[in-house]
């Protein structure tokens, strides 16, 4: 069974058709990768799944269940986590603090009892902690624990941001183009942080990307968008082939 | 010796005070703490008091505008209403103040949540207005029920420490009381009770500010529209904020009203106070507890020095010594703006720093 169907999708900002009739599937288990040229409607696409542009027509189902109309929190508990493309982190808090935020919807907690610092919210912060860590060990943080994000170079401040993610335990993972602005050897770590995500959590990824030899890797189905409409879903080696992803991408058809 | 003690468990981490520096500096500040009201003259004793005060005052509003981010120029109106919850239940009703204390805190943070449920979509600087706003209303509705408040001319604020008997007779704690050959007059009984408050305030607020409350307060001042996605509801982080932050400026309202032992409306309950808290927040360094507590202190106590200095200088010597603290210590959260944006909580950074790195430069 997929774990997040899209159904007849579609998103307009005052005439402007962003989404137009998105259709499609997430398996389980999969790293599927949504491409298309700027302006397709990919990052809209992600703020429908996650709640943040709420006018949006059609259904999104997680599991069976209507996602559409609900707030980004409670969508969030659900077990969406989301990786922004220009960086969301909280500049002046430090990395483990970022990372703990992630955790911020299991905490059992409330504010009296952290007023006063009773023995329960002791204990609840160092449980997170230890869920925290286990993060920080996965992705090798360990150095950048007690630094404040804004001091860190932009590498490192996406692994943060992929490990706030991931410290939601989430079902499903949106990673809105995590090697944006990385180098060749940043690019190599984040691919592989992504496949040990796919092999070792079983989270299910929805990724999106420009760079098409990074996709066509690490991808086990790419749907492309353009102009706000899928005009290819499949595994990627059907789609080396198709014209209209080629015309998409490069305006034309391109000897092969 | 070791400076720093070795984290074998995450519990290690939490702790307020992990080394024997810290340690060391708690015994000091308690010892001086102590030692202060044996002193000092009367006038300081006063300025010392206000301070404390100010220590409330601002560990409050750094949860509002230092960890939650949202810029408010209210605070006056939350002080006031503490005051004025004190000086009726003390003067119409004859309660002792420890029971006036936390009630005054309750109105106000009454207050606080449903202001702050009408701002909840306004940021920055409409914020600020519709917090001004605030003030206005509330120094309008204290002078509106004269037969409550007494409108214009003031209330006094007794401070009895147990219920007001039969006969009238009220258990003032303004008389002078001797323990053990040591005289304990008024100023000297307010001090100790306001550091006791003074000190649970900075317990509450850092506990807030290490516990995940407090980080989804930050939350939602650094990233909003990320803090959502995280499941962090805006709504509730902004209202635990007002919330919290105008019950801890009730508290210091009404502390500054037993201290006054006279209050009126305007002043001191105006705009300029709430410009003044937030010099101090600033002063100190925005979004940490220690900024809170040395900008108040700092605050409080530059005031009658910049009197003093002031009329030395020329020019400002022409203006009256108010004008004079208000140039001068405008003067000073200039300066600290521009060379030391984090305030006094950058330059401990950096002194820390120097003895860490010691006798190394760097």
């Amino acid at each position: 069974m997929a774990l997040l169907e899209l159904d007849n999708v579609g998103l307009s900002f005052s005439g402007l058709r962003a989404l137009d009739g998105v259709t499609f599937a997430i398996e389980a288990g999969a790293l599927h990768a949504v491409i298309g040229p700027n302006g397709a409607g990919k990052s809209s696409l992600f703020n429908c799944i996650s709640g943040i542009h709420r006018h949006m027509e059609g259904l999104v189902t997680l599991e069976g269940q209507a996602l559409a109309g609900l707030e980004p929190p409670e969508i969030a508990r659900r077990g969406v986590a989301r990786m922004f493309q220009n960086l969301a982190l909280f500049e002046h808090l430090t990395v483990l603090e970022n990372l703990l935020l992630g955790r911020h919807p299991k905490y059992r907690t409330g504010l009296l009892r952290n007023l006063f610092w009773t023995r329960g919210a002791r204990a609840e912060e160092v449980r997170h902690r230890e869920k925290a860590e286990e993060v920080i060990d996965f992705l090798n943080l360990e150095h950048y624990r007690w630094m404040p994000v804004s001091v860190l170079p932009y590498g490192i401040r996406k692994r943060v941001e992929l490990g706030r993610a991931l410290c939601m335990e989430p079902k499903l993972l949106l990673l809105d183009e995590p090697t944006a602005g990385l180098n060749q050897e940043e690019t190599e770590d984040m691919a592989n942080h992504l496949l040990d995500i796919r092999h070792e959590l079983g989270v299910t990824q929805v990724l999106i990307g420009h760079e098409l030899r990074f996709v066509m890797d690490l991808a086990t189905q790419v749907t492309v968008l353009d102009r706000g409409r899928v005009i290819a879903n499949g595994p990627p080696s059907s789609l080396r082939e198709d014209t209209r992803v080629l015309s998409a991408y490069v305006g034309g058809t391109v000897a092969a | 010796m070791p400076t720093r003690p070795l984290v074998i468990r995450y519990e290690d981490d939490l702790k307020l005070f992990p080394g024997l520096w810290q340690r060391a500096g708690v015994l000091l500040t308690l010892s001086i703490t102590l030692a202060y009201p044996w002193l000092v003259s009367t006038r300081w004793l006063t300025v010392g008091n206000l301070g404390l005060v100010a220590i409330v005052g601002a560990a409050s509003l750094m949860v509002l505008t230092g960890f939650a981010g949202q810029v408010s120029l209210g605070h006056a109106a939350f002080l006031a209403l503490g005051a004025y919850t004190v000086a009726v239940l003390g003067a119409k009703l004859g309660w002792p103040f420890w029971l006036a204390l936390p009630l005054a805190g309750g109105v106000s943070a009454l207050v606080g949540v449903v202001i702050g449920a009408f701002a909840l979509r306004l940021k920055g600087l409409y914020l600020a207005i519709v917090t001004l706003g605030l003030v206005f209303l509330t120094q309008h509705v204290l002078l509106a029920y004269p037969e409550v408040t007494n409108g214009l001319s003031g209330t006094a604020v007794p401070m009895y420490w147990w219920f007001r008997d039969d006969a009238g007779v009220a258990a003032s704690l303004s008389e002078t009381w001797v323990v053990g050959g040591v005289g304990f007059n008024f100023e000297r009984k307010l001090y100790f009770v306001f550091a006791l408050l003074a000190a649970g305030t900075v317990w509450l607020t850092k506990n807030l500010q290490r516990s995940d409350s407090g980080r989804a307060m930050m939350a939602v001042r650094d990233q909003d529209l990320a803090a959502e996605v995280l499941g962090v509801g805006t709504t509730q982080a902004k209202l635990q904020a007002f919330g919290v932050s105008s019950f801890l400026a009730g508290i210091a309202g009404a502390m500054f009203a037993f201290q006054q032992q006279y209050i009126t409306v305007e002043p001191p309950f105006d705009l300029n106070l709430s410009i003044q808290y937030i010099a101090m927040i600033v002063l100190g360094g925005v979004g940490t507890v220690f900024g809170a507590v040395s900008g108040a202190l700092a605050f409080t106590f530059l005031s009658p020095l910049a009197e003093t200095v002031g009329g030395a200088l020329p020019l400002v010597n022409q203006l009256t010594s108010a004008q004079q603290a208000t140039v001068l210590l405008s003067l000073v959260v200039v300066l600290v703006l521009v060379l030391e944006p984090l305030g006094l909580f950058g330059v401990w950074l950096r002194v820390r720093r120097y003895f860490q790195a010691w006798p190394f430069r760097y």
